[in-house]
């Protein structure tokens, strides 16, 4: 394998769980001696094979339980799979849990020495990283001093700069990119990025949707130990908001369909700019909601109101508009017709939104049809472009 | 699936571990160092009292301080270490789960720390002893392969003892406990020789005794130094046997338990 090359074959890993029923005084002084605990053999990770090549840069997402961490956990080398085999090549750093191996009574400089025979280098290889490491960390000035009089900022700050200071073939990552102020956050986010260029392999756990679209080409979805989807960032984010909004949305913004239904939509489909189905979208590009509307009037109805909006997944109302207040024609039909709306959003947080679709007519006050929460659709972060663009080439024969 | 630790990664983190853990005890401590003489000083002073004004036996043992400070100081070593590593995955639970090191270094620094004190605290009673005319022999360069022996058997049971402490908090309390037991059925606060039938006046006991895990190092300890004679073979059969057992038996159940350890940390 080349070195950043990871594999894992038919991973199983099981966890035990202790369950404890012992509530009352009376319960814990009977189980005192004959302890009632029960044990769970818990199936964290469930027969999973990953194989990621060196140099890319993958993120993993799913729920809590999901399997995440213990996935990392594995490639660190801190968990033995029950069965199956995992492998790697190269150095790996990873950020599981920053600081961690820090003596509060320790200096700075102390501390990184220790660490750093923790992560295996030698004292001159350490001695040689630790005034780059105060340096990134923005820490000079107190590497004499013990780090229990750091505050946690600080402390997060010299433990990310340690941890990636080693340029490892491997980087594993686990929601620690919540480091220090929004100054230092962005230079973290740097560091990574220049990982990602140098060709080193990444490896990420998040929840912030935002983050994994930025920072990786692959996406692997867990979910209960197995492996739901791994692919292209678009396909598995989109697979992924559709099944947490089947969940989420009955609990704040729930789908709602009410009207006369004397007009209705008979399909829906959401389009990109290419005319392919989509539900996610990068920023910037057009929202085509292409409908089939459907009448049960015998007569042309005119003067139909069609109008959108986009809600947060929490129900509030972001932006909302339509044919009337944009001043273009109104609705005018028989049977059937086909309708779309394109969209264009310049300024849109990425993330997850839900669009509702309705057809009114104001002056009859007549509700058709809404269809309010209905669909989702995710924002996404669009890809960073080749940082070289060719303007011009020109090719001479004299 | 980490990268292979080498021997020379090996020592040098334990090096680093043994400097911390030096460091950390003596910061802001006045005394320092010196704890770990006074603390089998102090146990001197009381268990001389003891035993020469109540008890009465000490009067038999000449220079009867010398004599307990002489198995004192190697006790203290073994009972600070086991102490010391029987928590030594527990309260490092974090660290271990968020990056990978050879485990079985935290039990083993905890032993090499105590290690360090044991050393300087020798050479401080050879002096003590030489003040009060017991002169060393020939036989104080055994000095060496009996510390190594006794540095594996506290290491193969701290070992043990870390890893029980995980899934059973219980064999912090019990350690205590055992320590107290193993201290009297110790040659210790007397010697297993002549003198020592006279203090126990069992004959049969005193040969149950010899199989005291400890004991042989004791009384290596007591011929060394305070008599300044070869040790008995006996001594180094019971220290031989027990360290190369412990130690096998501490890295067999240590390498067993780990991944499950881990886990339950």
């Amino acid at each position: 394998m080349k070195p950043g090359g990871i594999r894992m074959k038919n991973v199983t890993l099981y966890y035990r769980l202790y369950h404890d029923r012992a509530v009352t005084l009376r319960e814990t002084m009977l189980n005192l001696f004959n302890r009632k605990t029960r044990i769970e053999n818990f199936k964290a990770l469930d027969d999973m094979s990953i194989d990621i090549e060196a140099g890319e840069s993958v993120a993993v997402i799913g729920s809590n339980g999901a399997g995440k961490s213990t996935t990392l956990k594995i490639l660190a080398g801190i968990y033995r799979p029950t069965s199956g085999i995992a492998n790697s090549a190269g150095r790996i750093a990873s950020l599981l849990d920053l600081g961690v191996g820090f003596h509060p009574d320790l200096t700075g400089e102390e501390n990184l020495m220790l660490n750093g025979a923790l992560l295996g280098l030698n004292r001159n290889e350490m001695k040689k990283l630790v005034p780059e490491i105060a340096d990134f960390a923005q820490l000079e000035r107190f590497m004499d001093t013990p780090v229990k009089y750091y505050s946690n900022g600080m402390f997060m700050r010299l433990g990310f700069s340690l941890a990636t200071a080693v340029d490892p073939d491997i980087l594993l990552i686990d929601e620690v990119l919540a480091v220090g102020d929004a100054g230092f956050q962005n230079r973290c986010y740097e560091r990574i990025w220049d990982f990602r260029e140098k060709g080193r392999t990444i490896i990420f756990v998040s929840h912030d949707l935002e983050a994994v679209s930025k920072l990786s080409r692959r996406v692997i979805w867990l979910h209960e130990g197995r492996v739901k989807m791994d692919g292209d960032v678009e396909d598995v984010l989109s697979g992924y908001l559709q099944n947490v909004q089947k969940k989420h949305i009955s609990t704040t913004a729930t789908p709602k369909e009410w009207g006369t239904r004397e007009i209705w939509f008979d399909s829906v489909i959401l389009r990109n700019a290419d005319g392919a189905p989509a539900s996610a979208f990068r920023r910037g590009e057009r929202i085509v909601v292409d409908t089939v509307i459907k009448s049960r009037l015998s007569s042309v109805v005119g003067n139909v109101v069609f109008g959108f909006s986009i809600h947060r997944t929490d129900g509030e109302t972001i932006i909302g508009s339509n044919n009337l207040e944009m001043n273009q024609p109104l609705l005018s039909f028989r049977g059937s017709v086909n309708s779309r709306i394109e969209i264009d959003l310049s300024i849109a947080e990425p993330g997850t939104y839900l669009l509702g679709l309705a057809l009114t007519d104001p002056a009859a006050n007549m509700n058709y049809h809404w269809q309010e929460f209905f669909y989702p659709i995710s924002l996404i972060e669009e890809r960073k472009d080749p940082p070289l663009k060719l303007s011009e080439a020109v090719w001479i024969q004299e | 699936m980490p990268a292979r630790w080498s021997a020379g990664r090996l020592i040098l983190l334990m090096e680093s571990l043994v400097a911390k853990d030096l460091k950390v005890r003596y910061k802001r401590s006045i005394l320092g160092f010196a704890w770990f003489l006074l603390k089998p000083l102090f146990s001197m002073v009381v268990y001389y009292f003891v035993f020469t004004r109540i008890l009465r036996f000490g009067g038999a043992i000449p220079h009867f301080s010398l004599f307990l400070l002489t198995g004192l100081l190697p006790w203290n070593f073994f009972s600070s270490s086991l102490s010391a590593t029987t928590s030594s995955l527990l309260d490092n639970h974090r660290l271990i789960r968020s990056i990978y090191f050879p485990r079985m270094a935290l039990p083993a620094a905890e032993v090499a720390a105590n290690l360090v004190h044991l050393l300087l605290a020798l050479l401080v009673l050879e002096v003590l002893l030489i003040a009060f005319g017991h002169y060393p022999g020939l036989s104080i360069i055994l000095i060496l392969p009996a510390l190594i022996l006794l540095t594996m058997m506290t290491v193969g049971i701290g070992m043990i003892l870390s890893i029980g402490n995980v899934f059973y908090r219980d064999v912090r309390q019990f350690i205590e406990i055992l320590l107290l037991a193993w201290f009297y059925a110790s040659p210790i606060i007397y010697p297993l020789d002549s003198i020592g039938v006279d203090i126990i006046q069992s004959q049969r006991l005193l040969h149950i005794l010899k199989f005291n895990p400890i004991s042989g190092f004791m009384e290596i300890m007591h011929s060394i130094f305070y008599l300044g004679t070869w040790p008995p073979l006996w001594c180094w059969i019971s220290l031989g046997s027990w360290s190369i057992l412990f130690l096998l038996a501490g890295m067999a159940i240590f390498r067993k338990a780990e991944p499950v350890v881990v886990k339950e940390l």
